[in-house]
């Protein structure tokens, strides 16, 4: 069927009282397959209860993209509404790629952290879009908004949108405010498998994040996040979620390199309730309790790592003997 | 002959370099990388060096600066370094012309304001 054709009637209809109502009747009508914007579709009888009718983030700034580089322009855009100075021309250097004329989804959700901000990949429903923002971030998108069978691949950000007008309210391309009724703005989001991203401050979390979505995000922060920065995300994160193994690790890794010793033993204590019998949990643990001179205690715990083989056998052997060296040392 | 010997061998210390930087944990401490590659149900994204300098240079075969692919690289994780080395050439490029972005933003406005 005609995409473009639709889409033409879609919007007339718009302008008419009950317009969303026609478009959507016009669309089962026209082409006998409500599933083409299934997610309009299920808004109308499940809108997410904590998200109001209408928003605007009016004070999301704009960035007006030159040729070819919306994906930059994009990411300043959501970069400084998180409070990172990012300059756009720094963007084009860390996203843009020449030959392919654009900029592509792992590269936007990489260059985030290079600004000291968590990049963090939506869940693909207009449901988690809409919370997002209900929660104050502007969410960037990929859509296709060639007519098929040509792709023409394009980043935008959802800055607000108003349910009972139907519309979607978009920082996009050279336009500052982009008014996309929701089923044309599914219709293009859709091809792009409903891809969508915010951008976080380090100790903020994403309102429609999980423990078990959100800790792959954090790892990857972790690569080239500045200590501090690190400690403050790993922090919420225990907040929200406490005790996860990997996660109280990480924090308490970081509370080690800043020589916090007591922040770090008390992080590996709430872990260790937890899980009892996590090796790498008591490794660590084992060697903070060590450097505050408590060898004895030190060797009690990690005797209770050191038996059988794993992945951190030889790590717990080594500290195992750093404790022994340390505790018969001569004072 | 001499040129090509020497640039790959800036790439290997470049990128051997930044693996580097990421192993300073002090002794005793199991590192988090370490415990996550180990506890992540996903070993086998574990990369070697090797992947990670082949992206760089795939990157740069599509106009970068060689600087600027190894910093780009090396922001990335290991699942998102193997993403890339599959599909660079296929994986969407987010990109509009600003004429395509004008042209089509102009007719959405034509046919909502206009052909009522």
């Amino acid at each position: 069927m005609n995409l473009g054709l639709l889409a033409l009637q879609g919007l007339r209809a718009l302008r008419r009282p009950l317009g969303l109502l026609a478009l959507l009747g016009l669309i089962g009508a026209l082409a006998g397959c409500a599933q083409m914007v299934p997610q309009t579709i299920g808004l109308r009888s499940g809108w997410p209860a904590e998200v109001p009718r209408q928003l605007e983030l009016d004070a999301v700034p704009f960035f007006a993209q030159s040729d070819y580089q919306c994906g930059p322009a994009a990411l300043a855009t959501v970069l400084h509404a998180s409070g990172a100075q990012a300059d756009p021309d720094a963007l084009v250097r860390q996203v843009y790629l020449p030959s392919r004329q654009g900029s592509l989804q792992v590269e936007m959700l990489a260059a985030p952290r290079l600004h000291g901000r968590v990049a963090w990949q939506l869940p693909p429903h207009y449901d988690a879009l809409l919370r997002e923002l209900a929660a104050g971030r502007p969410v960037l998108v990929l859509q296709d908004v060639g007519l098929p069978p040509f792709a023409n691949w394009h980043y935008a950000v959802v800055v607000g949108f108003n349910y009972e007008a139907g519309e979607l309210y978009l920082r996009s391309g050279t336009t500052r405010r982009e008014v996309v009724p929701f089923t044309i703005f599914e219709l293009t989001w859709r091809r792009s498998g409903y891809w969508a991203m915010v951008v976080n401050k380090p100790g903020t979390l994403p309102a429609t994040a999980t423990e078990a979505s959100y800790l792959p995000a954090l790892l990857a922060f972790e690569r080239s996040a500045q200590p501090e920065e690190s400690r403050r995300a790993w922090a919420a994160f225990a907040q929200r979620w406490p005790g996860n193994r990997l996660a109280s690790l990480a924090l308490a890794n970081r509370h080690y390199e800043a020589h916090d010793l007591l922040q770090a033993e008390a992080v590996l204590q709430v872990a260790l309730l937890k899980h009892p019998d996590s090796p790498e949990l008591i490794n660590n643990l084992a060697q903070v309790v060590s450097d505050q001179g408590r060898h004895a205690e030190a060797l009690a715990l990690i005797d209770r790592a050191a038996v059988g083989e794993g992945p951190f056998a030889a790590d717990i052997a080594t500290t195992r003997a750093g404790i022994v060296q340390r505790r018969d040392a001569p004072r | 002959m001499k040129s090509v010997a020497m640039k790959t061998l800036c790439r290997v210390l470049i990128v051997s370099l930044m693996s580097l930087t990421f192993q300073t944990a002090s002794a005793g401490m199991i590192r988090t990388e370490q415990a996550a590659a180990a506890i992540s149900p996903d070993r086998a994204l574990v990369l070697s060096t090797l992947t990670r300098s082949d992206v760089s240079e795939q990157m740069q075969a599509q106009g970068l600066d060689p600087a600027i692919a190894a910093e780009r690289v090396a922001a990335m994780t290991d699942a998102e370094v193997r993403t890339l080395a599959d599909n660079i050439n296929t994986a969407p490029a987010g990109g509009l012309s600003t004429l395509a972005a004008v042209v089509i933003i102009g007719l959405l406005v034509w046919v909502i304001w206009y052909r009522r």
